[in-house]
């Protein structure tokens, strides 16, 4: 499946969480990541995230979909973040 | 499949930082997930930090090694994780039995013989399949397997000339390969058996202990053996499809070490076009779904293993599309 994943969390506990979901996923801007994930990693990350945040304060909001091709993206402006595998 | 195998042509330095993998070259810092990496393949000239191979490492991720010219230097092979003694005795003990050997050296070539015999019928071109296989049946010894093994290749590839629309191939020649067809069969070669390799790091198998190649002949022979099986599909298809469909010219050529090489342009064709072919699926008759080519590898890989237990005889992989 592909996910994005969009997070607003308290700054003590921020650059954790970047850097768990920098395992999986590739960063797109502040505080947003995306990419491909099996159902097993998907579990991986949403357990992950749930242990790193402090769920009174926090959100994560993860949106799930089909595959990539189920997806129409469309940036404006500059893109900062890669994907591909030749590099 | 969610993993993914990466490819690095750039020059740059390959680093660890925030528990993941980063590539930075002139163009700036590119994170790579740590988790969505199969296997990395090098091409230019790479630093590695100690810290990025101890992560890889952990993760299980081998990293190939190729030179400036694209030929194959070696392999980071992770210390491995799937051991089992059980299977290495009983790999030894099919590789010390001349009976048990010649059975999967000859299923290796004839696998090898009906790959061919598919991909040149897409061309409506025949080959003798049954000659090959009578030979076969009667080679007594390993030098012989690999003599039928030689000759049907050089069938083979006589017809190349009769396929390619672009470009000349006459004859296979090798290190250094002389004209463009034969420099892509060369890269195409050694980038397969890195593939396979990858494949085998992540099953029980030995690498180095093979049946068709000698085992001390050169470095992991097993994958040089199962590569045999797999060069007519993920090979020869993808070189026949660059040439004819004019993606790759004259320009992605470069004359170096009285050859022909591929230049830098050439070779992210080659790769971009391999590394499509490897994430083709098909639907796989026995295990009703889908599966990538580079898959087909792995369900190889655990074809011997069960035939070394004992569970399943041997059959090699014939396309059967």
């Amino acid at each position: 499946m592909y996910v994005i994943v969009v997070y607003d969390v308290s700054v003590d506990r921020v650059n954790r969480v970047k850097k768990f979901l920098r395992m999986y996923l590739t960063w797109i801007q502040n505080s947003v990541f995306e990419g491909e994930l099996t159902e097993a990693d998907f579990e991986r990350v949403r357990a992950g995230l749930k242990k790193l945040i402090e769920e009174a304060e926090d959100m994560v909001v993860i949106y799930r979909l089909q595959s990539e091709r189920a997806m129409k993206r469309e940036v404006i402006g500059t893109d900062k973040s890669f994907s591909g595998e030749l590099l | 499949m969610k993993k993914r195998n990466y490819y690095i042509l750039s020059d740059g330095h390959l680093k660890r930082h925030e528990n993941t993998i980063y590539f930075e070259n002139k163009d700036g810092k590119r994170p790579i997930p740590i988790n969505t990496i199969y296997a990395i393949y090098s091409f230019g000239s790479l630093t590695v930090t100690s810290q990025s191979l101890s992560l890889l490492a952990k993760e299980g991720v081998s990293v190939h090694f190729f030179n400036r010219h694209g030929f194959y230097t070696g392999s980071f092979y992770p210390r491995e994780t799937l051991i089992s003694g059980d299977m290495t005795v009983k790999q030894v003990q099919h590789h010390l039995e001349d009976k048990e050997r010649m059975y999967i050296a000859k299923a290796f070539v004839e696998g090898s013989v009906r790959n061919m015999e598919k991909v040149l019928s897409y061309y409506d071109i025949d080959f003798n399949t049954d000659e090959f296989l009578g030979m076969l049946y009667d080679a007594g010894n390993i030098p012989e397997v690999m003599g039928v093994e030689a000759s049907a290749r050089t069938e083979y590839y006589s017809h190349f000339d009769g396929i390619l629309k672009h470009f000349k191939f006459e004859r296979r020649t090798r290190m250094p390969p002389e004209n463009e067809v034969n420099a892509m069969i060369s890269f195409g070669n050694s980038l397969l058996y890195s593939t396979v390799l990858s494949e085998i790091y992540n099953t029980q198998l030995n690498p180095t202990i093979s049946f068709l190649h000698e085992p001390a002949e050169r470095r992991f022979s097993l994958a040089l053996d199962i590569a045999e099986i797999f060069k007519p599909l993920l090979v020869d298809r993808t070189i026949f499809h660059l040439v004819n469909k004019r993606i790759i010219n004259e320009d992605d050529f470069t004359g170096e070490l009285n050859g022909v090489l591929l230049s830098d342009s050439g070779r992210r064709k080659f790769i971009s076009a391999y590394n499509e072919k490897l994430n083709t699926t098909i639907k796989h008759r026995s295990l009703m779904r889908n599966v990538s080519y580079q898959r087909l590898i792995r369900l190889e890989c655990y074809k011997l293993v069960k035939h070394f237990l004992g569970v399943t005889k041997y059959r090699p992989f014939v396309i059967w599309w």
